[in-house]
C-alpha cells in the first residue's frame, strides 16, 4: 500500500513537470507585458509539430529537432509580439487577449492545413525507451527524463531571473515600466525578448511532450485552460507560484484518480475560484 | 439634451432607419425561407446575449469569460420545466429567473475583483457549471444531453398559441427580443447606465463622488446574467436539445466576438456584430470548411484596425455627416488605459 | 520547356475535340424522378483532434458517388454532395442540418461523428422530415429512444452502435485463467455504456470475475500515466480500455512505457481496430512491445470480411486515397450504396416512400450482409474482434486471430431495457 501510494505520487510529480513546463512562459509573459497569451496552447501545440516533422519524418536527433522547434517557435512568437501585440499595448488589456484568441482560431486551422487532420506520433527514442524499477513497479525513463528537464527548467529560469543581467532588467521592468524605461531600459525591446522566451518555453512542452503524446489540430486549446488554472493558482505573473501550483494540480490529480474514480476536474474549478476569491496574488504570492 | 436642427434631423434618420428595421423583421417570416427565419431566431439570441455582455464589458469595463455558465442554467432550467409542463412562457421566465439566482450568488463574488482577476474568476464559474452540465447526469442528461423538448405553446390563459411552425416561434423570439432590447436602452441611458460608465473611465474619480462602486458592478453583473438566461432559456425550444457545449468558454467566446465585431462602445454593437457574425460564418462554410482561418484572421483585422467594430465605423460616419458630435454615442474611449493602476 | 508545351497542344486539342464529339452523341441520361440532381448533405467533424473521423466520412461519400455517377447515377439522376464541418458541437451540427435541407436542398443527409450532435439532429430530422444515414455516432439511446420509443423514423442507423464493444465479454468469456477485470475508461456516455454493458454481459457468463478497478479519463486526456498506474494498482488480469483515436494511441504509448504489457494478460481497446489507430501504434506493434495481448474491434475493419466486394472497394480507396478505409468511411459509402437500393425500389425520393422500401432490406456492402431492423432502424451486420497483429501485406498492423459472433449474441434486441450505466 505504501509502495502504491508513493508510486503514484511519483506519477502525479512526472505530471506536475508537464504542467510546469506549460504553465511557466504563460505567467512570465503576464508577469511582465501584462498579456494573458490565450496563443500560448497553439505555441504549445507549433512546438509539438515541428518537433514531430523534424524528428519523426526528417529523422533529426530527438535533441536536435527539440531545440530547432524552439527557435521556429520563437521567431514566431517574436512577429506575434513584435508586428501585431506591441500596437496594441497603449489600448484596453481586453483588446490584447482578444488577439491572441484571434491566433488561436487561425494557427488551429494552419496546423491542419499543414499536417492535415490525422494526428501524429514519432517514434520514442531509444534513449528515453524503457523503465526503471521505482517502489516496486516499472517507472518510465521518459517520466524521469520529464521530472528531470522540469527541475532542470525550474533552475534556469530561477539563475536567469535572479542572477543576470537580463533577468534584473526584466523584473525591474515587470514591476514599473515607466520606471525602468526612465532609467535608460529599452522596454519594448525586453518585451520582445520575454515574449520569445515564453513562446520558447511553450514549444519547449509541446516538442518534449510529442514522444508519448500524439499531436492534433486543437490540443492547445485543451491545454492553455489547464495552464491558466495553474497560473491562477499559483498568483498570475508568479513564476515560484506556478511551478507550485503545478505540483498541486499533478499530484491532486494522480491521487485523485486512485483514490476517487468520480474524481471530477470540477474540483479543480472550484480550487480556482477559491483560490481567486481568497488569495487573488495566488497561494504563493506576495501580497500587492 | 439639446435637440439644435442637425442633431434633431440625425436622430430623426435614426429613428426612421429603427421604424424600418423593426417592420422588416418583424414581416421577415412572410417573404423568406424557414432556413433565414430560423438563422435570425439564432441572431436573436445572440443579440441579447450579446447585449447583457456589453453591458459588463463596453459599459462597466469588466471582461467576463463565463456568460455561458447563465446561459447553460437558462437553457437546462427551461429544458426541464418543458420537459415537466409544456407552457413556454413558464419555461423562458423560469430559465431566466433561474439565471438570475445564479447570477446574484456569481456576481456577489466575482464583482469583488476587476480586470483580469475578474475574468478568470468568471471562466472558472463558467467551467464549474460546464463541469456540472457535463457530470450530474440524472439532470442534465451528460454528454448527450437533454433530449426530445417540446417547443411547447404559449399559454395565456385561455388562449394557447401553437409554436410547432417555426415562424410562430420567431415571431414570439423577435417579441421579447425587441422587448429585451428596448429594456436594456432604457438601461443604459437612465442613471444608472451613466454612472456604469463613469465608473468604466474612472474608478477612483467614481468613488471619489461617493458612487457606491462595487454595488453598481453587481448589479450590472446580475442584469448581464439575467439577459444570457433569457438568450439560453430561448435556444432549447428551438433546438429541443440542450447539451453540455452550451456551457463551454468557447460558447462565452461567441458574445466577445460579436461585440467586439459590431462595437464595444455603440449601443447597437453587440446586435450588430451577432448579425455579422452570423452571415459571415454562414457565408465561410459555405465555401469551406477552413471557417476558423478565416474567422480568426477577422478578428486579428478588427483588433488591429477597427476596434471601434463596424457600428462604430458607421456611427463615426454618421458623425461626420452631421458633424457635430452626438452625445449619446460617446468617443470610443480605451477602457481602463487612463487614470487608475492596478 | 516553352517548346515541348507547343509540341503537345495538337495533341491536347484533338482530345478535348474528341471529348466533344463523344458527348454530343451520347445522349444526357434521363433523370426519372425529375430532379437536376439528387442532392446529399453530409457532415462530420472537419476541425480539432478528431478531424480524420469527418474526412473519412468525406471521404467514403466522395468515392460512392463518383461510382454510382459513373455508372449513370440512380435512375438516370446524377448525385451531388456537400460536405460541412459539425465542429463535434451539437449546435453545429444542427445549424448545418438546416442549413443542408433548407438551402443546399439536399433530399438526404449522412455522417455525423459525436453522439451528442446525433441526438440534437433527432427532433430537427423529424422537423424537416429528412432521412439521414447515421454512420458513427454509437450511443445506443439514438435508435432505442429516438426511433423505437419516439418514433423519429427519418433516423437510421448504419453503422454499428456501442453494443459492438460488448464482444469483449464474448471473447474472453471462456478463458478462465482471466477473472480480475479493470477499465480505464472514457469519462463520458460512451465510456459508461460500454463498461456497463460488458460487465451486464460477462456477469452472465462468469459469476467468478471481479471488476476490480476503473480510472475515467476526460476528453482531451494527454497524460493517461495516473490512470494506468491506479488501474495497475490492483493487479488486474485483463483491462478494457475506451479512450478512442488520437487519446486511444497516447494511451497505448504510455501502457507500453509503463510495463503494462509485462504483468497483464490481455488489454481490450474497444475500437482500436480504427486504421487511425492501428497506423499510431504501428511501431510498437512491429517490434512487438504489445507480446500479442492486444485485441480491438472497430465499427468495420478493412481486413474482413474476405469477399470480392470487400477486397475490391479497400483496394479502390486505397487508390483513390491513398490510405485505408477507416470504419466512418465504408459505413458512409455504404449508406450512399443502400440509398441507391431503396430509391431505385421507391422510385421516389420521398421519404415515406424511401422509408417503405428500406423495409426488409438486405444489402450486401463492404462490411458484409447488412439487415434493416424495423423496430429501430438499425442496420445489423458482423464485425469480429481479434488479435492486434503486424500485416505484411497492407505494411501496418491489423486485426488478426479474429473472433466472429453472432450479432444476435452479443447485440441488444428489441424490447430494449436500459443500460445499467456508470461508474
Amino acid at each position: 500500500m505504501m509502495n502504491t501510494v508513493l508510486y503514484q505520487g511519483l506519477v502525479g510529480i512526472s505530471l506536475a513537470m508537464y504542467l510546469w513546463l506549460i504553465s511557466a512562459g504563460l505567467t512570465i509573459i503576464f508577469g511582465v507585458l501584462g498579456v494573458l497569451n490565450f496563443a500560448h496552447g497553439s505555441l504549445f501545440m507549433l512546438g509539438a509539430y515541428i518537433a514531430y516533422t523534424l524528428y519523426g519524418m526528417v529523422g533529426l536527433p530527438f535533441g536536435a529537432a527539440v531545440l530547432l522547434s524552439l527557435a521556429v517557435v520563437g521567431a514566431v512568437g517574436f512577429a506575434m509580439e513584435r508586428f501585431f501585440l506591441r500596437p496594441l499595448y497603449h489600448v484596453d488589456e481586453a483588446y490584447q487577449l482578444l488577439l491572441t484568441f484571434g491566433f488561436v482560431l487561425v494557427l488551429d486551422d494552419a496546423v491542419k492545413i499543414l499536417w492535415g487532420g490525422v494526428f501524429k506520433i514519432p517514434p520514442i527514442p531509444a534513449f528515453l525507451d524503457g523503465a526503471w524499477r521505482v517502489f516496486g513497479r516499472p517507472f518510465p525513463v521518459y517520466n524521469v527524463f520529464l521530472i528531470t528537464v522540469g527541475l532542470l527548467v525550474g533552475v534556469v529560469l530561477w539563475f536567469l531571473f535572479e542572477r543576470t543581467w537580463w533577468g534584473r532588467i526584466v523584473r525591474a521592468t515587470a514591476s514599473d515600466r515607466e520606471m525602468a524605461a526612465a532609467l535608460g531600459v529599452h522596454v519594448p525591446r525586453v518585451f520582445s525578448s520575454v515574449f520569445v522566451f515564453g513562446a520558447m518555453l511553450a514549444a519547449l512542452g509541446g516538442a518534449l511532450g510529442t514522444p508519448v503524446r500524439v499531436v492534433a489540430p486543437g490540443i492547445g486549446s485543451a491545454m492553455i485552460i489547464q495552464a491558466f488554472i495553474i497560473t491562477v493558482i499559483g498568483g498570475l505573473g508568479n513564476l515560484k507560484g506556478a511551478f507550485v501550483g503545478s505540483l498541486i494540480v499533478g499530484v491532486l490529480s494522480a491521487y485523485g484518480t486512485l483514490f476517487f474514480p468520480v474524481f471530477e476536474l470540477f474540483f479543480i474549478f472550484v480550487i480556482m475560484a477559491v483560490v481567486l476569491l481568497v488569495r487573488p496574488q495566488g497561494l504563493f504570492g506576495a501580497t500587492r | 439634451m439639446m435637440r439644435n436642427g442637425a442633431i434633431g434631423r440625425a436622430w430623426l434618420g435614426v429613428r426612421l432607419f429603427t421604424g424600418f428595421l423593426l417592420i422588416f423583421f418583424a414581416l421577415l417570416p412572410r417573404f423568406s425561407s424557414t432556413y433565414v427565419v430560423y438563422l435570425t431566431i439564432h441572431i436573436l439570441i445572440l443579440s441579447l446575449f450579446a447585449l447583457g455582455f456589453n453591458l459588463l464589458f463596453g459599459y462597466t469595463g469588466l471582461l467576463s469569460f463565463g456568460q455561458a455558465g447563465f446561459y447553460a442554467v437558462g437553457a437546462y432550467v427551461c429544458a426541464r420545466i418543458l420537459l415537466v409542463r409544456p407552457s413556454l412562457l413558464l419555461g423562458v421566465v423560469g430559465g431566466m429567473l433561474a439565471a438570475c439566482l445564479v447570477s446574484l450568488v456569481v456576481g456577489a463574488l466575482s464583482v469583488r475583483h476587476t480586470r483580469i482577476y475578474f475574468s478568470m474568476l468568471t471562466l472558472a464559474f463558467g467551467m464549474i457549471i460546464f463541469s456540472l452540465a457535463w457530470k450530474w447526469r440524472d439532470v442534465t442528461g451528460g454528454d448527450d444531453g437533454l433530449v426530445g423538448i417540446p417547443r411547447a405553446p404559449l399559454v395565456l390563459g385561455p388562449l394557447a398559441v401553437d409554436m410547432t411552425r417555426l415562424d410562430h416561434y420567431y415571431s414570439f423570439v423577435f417579441f421579447l427580443a425587441v422587448l429585451a432590447i428596448w429594456f436594456m436602452y432604457r438601461i443604459v441611458t437612465s442613471p444608472f447606465g451613466l454612472t456604469l460608465q463613469a465608473i468604466r473611465d474612472s474608478e477612483v474619480r467614481a468613488s471619489f463622488t461617493g458612487i457606491p462602486v462595487r454595488a453598481h458592478r453587481f448589479w450590472a453583473f446580475v442584469i448581464a446574467g439575467t439577459y444570457a438566461g433569457l438568450a439560453g432559456s430561448l435556444l432549447p425550444p428551438l433546438e429541443n436539445t440542450v447539451t453540455p457545449p452550451v456551457a463551454h468558454w468557447t460558447t462565452s467566446a461567441e458574445p466577445v466576438l460579436a461585440t467586439l465585431l459590431g462595437g464595444i462602445h455603440s449601443f447597437a454593437g453587440p446586435i450588430v456584430g451577432a448579425f455579422l457574425l452570423f452571415v459571415i460564418k454562414d457565408l465561410i462554410v459555405r465555401v469551406t470548411i477552413h471557417w476558423s482561418i478565416v474567422l480568426g484572421i477577422t478578428v486579428i483585422v478588427l483588433v488591429m484596425g477597427f476596434r471601434g467594430g463596424v457600428a462604430g465605423v458607421l456611427a463615426g460616419l454618421f458623425q461626420r455627416v452631421v458633424a457635430v458630435k452626438v452625445s449619446r454615442t460617446p468617443e470610443p474611449i480605451p477602457v481602463g488605459s487612463e487614470g487608475e493602476e492596478s | 520547356m516553352r517548346r515541348m508545351r507547343w509540341t503537345w497542344a495538337p495533341l491536347g486539342g484533338t482530345v478535348l475535340l474528341l471529348l466533344l464529339f463523344s458527348q454530343a452523341f451520347s445522349a444526357p441520361p434521363q433523370c426519372q424522378l425529375g430532379v437536376p440532381a439528387i442532392k446529399l448533405g453530409v457532415q462530420g467533424v472537419a476541425s480539432g483532434p478528431h478531424a480524420d473521423y469527418g474526412r473519412q466520412i468525406q471521404m467514403g461519400a466522395t468515392m460512392a458517388i463518383e461510382e454510382i455517377n459513373a455508372k449513370g447515377g440512380i435512375l438516370g439522376c446524377r448525385l451531388e454532395m456537400r460536405f460541412m464541418d459539425d465542429e463535434n458541437r451539437p449546435a453545429t451540427g444542427v445549424r448545418n442540418a438546416r442549413l443542408l435541407v433548407t438551402e443546399y436542398g439536399a433530399h438526404f443527409l449522412y455522417g455525423t461523428d459525436s453522439s451528442g450532435v446525433a441526438m440534437a439532429l433527432g427532433p430537427v430530422l423529424k422537423e424537416l422530415n429528412r432521412i439521414q444515414f447515421f454512420t458513427h455516432a454509437a450511443t445506443h439511446r439514438l435508435t432505442e429512444e429516438l426511433v423505437a420509443q419516439q418514433g423519429i423514423k427519418q433516423i437510421v442507423r448504419v453503422s454499428a452502435p456501442v453494443y459492438q464493444d460488448a464482444i469483449a465479454a464474448w471473447v474472453f468469456k471462456d478463458n478462465p485463467a482471466i477473472r480480475r477485470w479493470a477499465t480505464i475508461g472514457a469519462d463520458y456516455e460512451y465510456g459508461y455504456a460500454v463498461w456497463g454493458l460488458f460487465r451486464e454481459t460477462l456477469r452472465k457468463f462468469r459469476p467468478d470475475v471481479e471488476f476490480v478497478g476503473a480510472a475515467w479519463a476526460p476528453f482531451l486526456t494527454t497524460d493517461f500515466t495516473p490512470h494506468i498506474s491506479a488501474v495497475m494498482a490492483q493487479n488486474p488480469d485483463a483491462i478494457i480500455a475506451t479512450p478512442w483515436a488520437g487519446e486511444a494511441v497516447t494511451l497505448l504509448r504510455q501502457a507500453v512505457l509503463m510495463g503494462v504489457f509485462d504483468k497483464i494478460q490481455v488489454w481490450f481497446q474497444a475500437m482500436g481496430g480504427s486504421v487511425d489507430v492501428l497506423e499510431g501504434i504501428a511501431r510498437e506493434v512491429q517490434d512487438g512491445r504489445f507480446k500479442g495481448k492486444l485485441w480491438a474491434t472497430a465499427r468495420y475493419i478493412h481486413n474482413w470480411p474476405n469477399t470480392q466486394t470487400n477486397r475490391a472497394f479497400v483496394e479502390r480507396f486505397q487508390k483513390r486515397w491513398s490510405r485505408l478505409p477507416n470504419y466512418s468511411a465504408e459505413t458512409t459509402y455504404s449508406a450512399i450504396y443502400i440509398t441507391k437500393a431503396a430509391v431505385e425500389k421507391a422510385r421516389s425520393l420521398e421519404t415515406d416512400k424511401v422509408l417503405a422500401a428500406l423495409r426488409g432490406m438486405q444489402i450486401v456492402t463492404p462490411a458484409g450482409l447488412r439487415v434493416f431492423r424495423e423496430e429501430d432502424h438499425q442496420f445489423v451486420y458482423t464485425v469480429p474482434a481479434g488479435r492486434v497483429v503486424w500485416s505484411e501485406r497492407y505494411n501496418m498492423p491489423v486485426l488478426g486471430d479474429l473472433r466472429i459472433f453472432d450479432p444476435k449474441d452479443y447485440w441488444r434486441w428489441p424490447p430494449f431495457t436500459p443500460i445499467p450505466m456508470g461508474k
